[in-house]
């Protein structure tokens, strides 16, 4: 292929400098005596010497001599060692905490700084970069990324003193339970939305009508902003729940869970029911004459030709609802519906930034993880319709 | 055979097809030409149902079409349109066996038929059963959906602009395999185009239309002689009537013994027409041309004069 002789990378240098940069002169993390003490910052040199600092930096200048005459092999050897600084990321952590922290202080604890958090984002970027120079499919990428978590798994063993964990302990039943939460109110909101939507859009296309009066409504009420939404929703439930016991036996309130459920899936109709209503109209005229015309019937045409045609574009809905769900969600723990939100709201209340984290990051791996599924599983489907011509072998 | 008495179709207040009246019969090819819009694909949609009739009557073998089962005709009928309408998320393979499978034909059998229709088609089983529309150039899936649509063998074809998309190569193969099909099957075939060169070379029965009526209908060489109209006549190709006139005319036609006189030195195929001969005699800067059969022997020669038909009275009503 030609494109493989090209001379000189730019991307993986210009990464590999800026992590160079941001690793040495931001700091690693900070070392704080409690939770609501900021901490003392410490550079990479302070935390863990010179002479280790230098060798962390190894693999970032080996990146350089790689990305100077960019072979195949040398593509390889590039997501190896990316794969490398990934792992070896916590150690630095671990390392830092062994030698900083004072065995005196039970409440010690050590936070992530932003030499960290950048390199992570960095390494990831080359990630990427990697993964479309050597045209690595998905699953590779994630089967690379298994001796990773293993060295993190091994590392967190040696950070107990990480500020995450130290929020975390004592607080691991309830951190089951707003996760459990979290997923049962995403899951619940966008299933529901996902059969309430269908049945909408079907009904959309029966006649211009009821399209115009569908799009209308759920234009209004994806308007509405979210508390005010909760808000909203509070009088009605708590009047309804007080009206009849088995709502309120099955726990139906002003505040809680329902109210949080209902907006949830407010908000998740309108994406929902706009994607299946275009993906169902949207099916090329041609193929559903010729469908017609060869003599199927008309449950034929839908199930055999409209909705497989269809479906990439009301996975594309699903994708969409369940990340704005997942985010939504958390702002829903403002009026009890529990999930992960919780921490977030507690730990603005105390002002413990890493409580705040505690809440935070699952929710965006979680609304990560779901868009890169999601998207994988639309484009398989695109494939397969004969729309992509698949990637360069 | 498909007989359409009086046949009306309105969309609001627009009249698509105004009481147009139509036979084809059993293994005729019928054209259908016209500017755009004027009710071509519409008439085709009302044979195999897949809009209704307003006014009027269709027939099919003698049976109005309302009487039977619209999924029932259309799978009789085989039909190909210009789009292809192949299913993108199909392969070659499986779209073409798309009507057989409808039917039920087992499944053996299936493939051994969409096996036969791809070799027909010049589409080879390795290279292209398993390759999905979107990987397909334009004309090999204008080729796909013609193979689609003469799966189940039918005995009337309805096609629209089904060849629009081919080069003119490929094109004249398929319309020799077509016009070959349609004489060894007698099949039924109701052919939509706007390629008047085509439309004359394919059509039993030329059919003329112009805002959803039927202006003339006839032979093609009829409606080369005596088009009813300016439209008709300009629609056929104007001035160049008679040259188009010359390129459904075999040579054989106009064709006179050999004369005691030297034998041309130029020579011309039997199955030629006249046109091709008129340019071999524009090419070679002569007037006269051996007509020779398969085997290059001499059967008999054309001259310029004869080509013309000055003198002649008899082609005229021939
Ligand atoms: N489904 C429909 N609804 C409303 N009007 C239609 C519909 N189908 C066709 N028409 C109208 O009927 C008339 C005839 O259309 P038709 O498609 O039969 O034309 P055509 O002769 O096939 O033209 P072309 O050569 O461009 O394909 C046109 O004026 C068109 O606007
Ligand atoms: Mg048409």
């Amino acid at each position: 292929m030609p494109g493989r002789e090209a001379p000189v990378n730019r991307v993986v240098p210009t990464l590999a400098v800026t992590a160079l940069v941001t690793w040495l002169w931001l700091p690693l993390g900070s070392i704080a005596p409690n939770r609501i003490v900021p901490g003392d910052a410490y550079l990479l040199a302070q935390a863990v010497g010179w002479s280790l600092a230098m060798v962390s930096c190894l693999p970032l200048l080996g990146l350089l001599a790689v990305a100077w005459r960019p072979t195949r092999s040398g593509y390889r050897v590039a997501l190896a060692l990316t794969l490398l600084l990934l792992a070896a990321l916590p150690f630095w952590l671990a390392l830092m905490a062994q030698q900083h922290l004072d065995p005196e202080l039970p409440q010690a604890r050590v936070g992530i700084g932003a030499a960290w958090w950048l390199m992570l984002f960095w390494l990831s970027l080359l990630l990427i970069e990697l993964r479309t120079r050597l045209a690595l499919a998905g699953w590779r990428l994630a089967l690379s990324l298994v001796p990773v978590l293993a060295g993190w798994w091994l590392a967190g063993k040696g950070l107990e003193s990480l500020a995450l964990r130290q929020e975390l302990a004592g607080r691991e039943e309830a951190f089951g339970e707003a996760l459990v939460q979290h997923l049962l109110l995403v899951g619940g909101a966008v299933g529901m939305s996902l059969l309430l939507g269908a049945a909408i859009a079907l009904a959309m296309r029966q006649s211009p009508r009821v399209e115009r009066l569908g799009f209308a409504l759920l234009n209004f009420l994806q308007t509405i902003p979210s508390l005010a939404l909760f808000g909203l929703l509070l009088a009605p439930l708590a009047w309804l729940s007080a009206r009849f016991d088995w709502l309120s036996a099955l726990g139906v309130s002003g505040i809680g869970w329902a109210p949080a459920f209902l907006a949830l899936l407010g908000y998740s109709l309108l994406p929902m029911v706009r994607n299946t209503f275009v993906a169902l109209s949207g099916v090329e005229p041609g193929v559903l004459e010729a469908a017609r015309g060869m003599g199927m019937s008309r449950g034929q045409v839908f199930r055999q030709v409209r909705l497989p045609l269809a479906l990439p574009v009301v996975l594309e809905g699903v994708r969409i609802t369940t990340v704005q769900a997942i985010g939504l969600t958390a702002v829903a723990a403002l009026i009890g519906a529990g999930g992960l939100g919780t921490f977030i709201f507690q730990g603005l209340g105390q002002a413990a930034m890493d409580l705040v984290l505690l809440g935070a990051l699952p929710i965006l791996a979680m609304a990560l993880a779901v868009d890169a599924l999601l998207g994988a599983l639309t484009r398989r489907l695109d494939h397969r319709a004969g729309q992509t011509t698949g990637t360069i072998e | 055979m498909i007989e359409l008495k009086s046949v009306t179709k309105r969309f609001g207040s627009e009249t698509a097809v105004d009481a147009i009246s139509l036979t084809v019969n059993r293994g005729e090819l019928c054209a259908l030409v016209g500017t755009s819009g004027c009710g071509k694909s519409t008439t085709l949609r009302m044979i195999n149902r897949l809009i209704e009739h307003d006014g009027g009557e269709i027939h099919i073998d003698g049976r109005p079409i309302r009487e039977f089962d619209g999924r029932v005709l259309r799978r009789r009928i085989g039909y190909a349109i210009q789009s292809t309408g192949l299913f993108p998320h199909w392969s070659v393979a499986r779209n073409i066996g798309l009507v057989p499978r409808l039917l039920k034909w087992p499944a053996a059998r299936v493939t051994e038929r969409v096996e036969e229709l791809m070799a027909l088609l010049g589409l080879p089983v390795e290279q292209f059963a398993d390759k999905y529309p979107a990987q397909l150039s334009g004309g090999q899936a204008q080729r796909v959906g013609v193979a689609r649509a003469l799966a189940a063998d039918p005995d009337i074809l309805l096609m629209d602009e089904p060849f629009g998309a081919l080069d003119p190569i490929t094109r004249e193969g398929l319309q020799v395999e077509l016009r070959d099909l349609q004489a060894r099957l007698q099949k039924t075939i109701v052919f939509v185009t706007h390629d008047m060169d085509e439309a004359l070379a394919l059509a039993d029965r030329l059919v003329v239309m112009k805002a959803g009526r039927i202006v003339q209908q006839g032979r093609p060489l009829e409606l080369l002689r005596a088009p009813a109209d300016a439209f008709v006549a300009s629609l056929l190709g104007g001035d160049d009537r008679g040259l188009k006139e010359a390129a459904i005319t075999p040579v054989v036609e106009r064709m006179r013994p050999l004369s005691p006189r030297l034998l041309p030195q130029a020579r011309i195929a039997r199955e030629a027409t006249l046109h091709q001969a008129l340019a071999m005699m524009f090419r070679e800067r002569v007037e006269r041309l051996a007509v020779v059969d398969d085997e290059d022997m001499p059967v008999g020669e054309i001259s310029l004069r004869g080509i013309v038909g000055a003198g002649l009275s008899e082609g005229r009503d021939r």
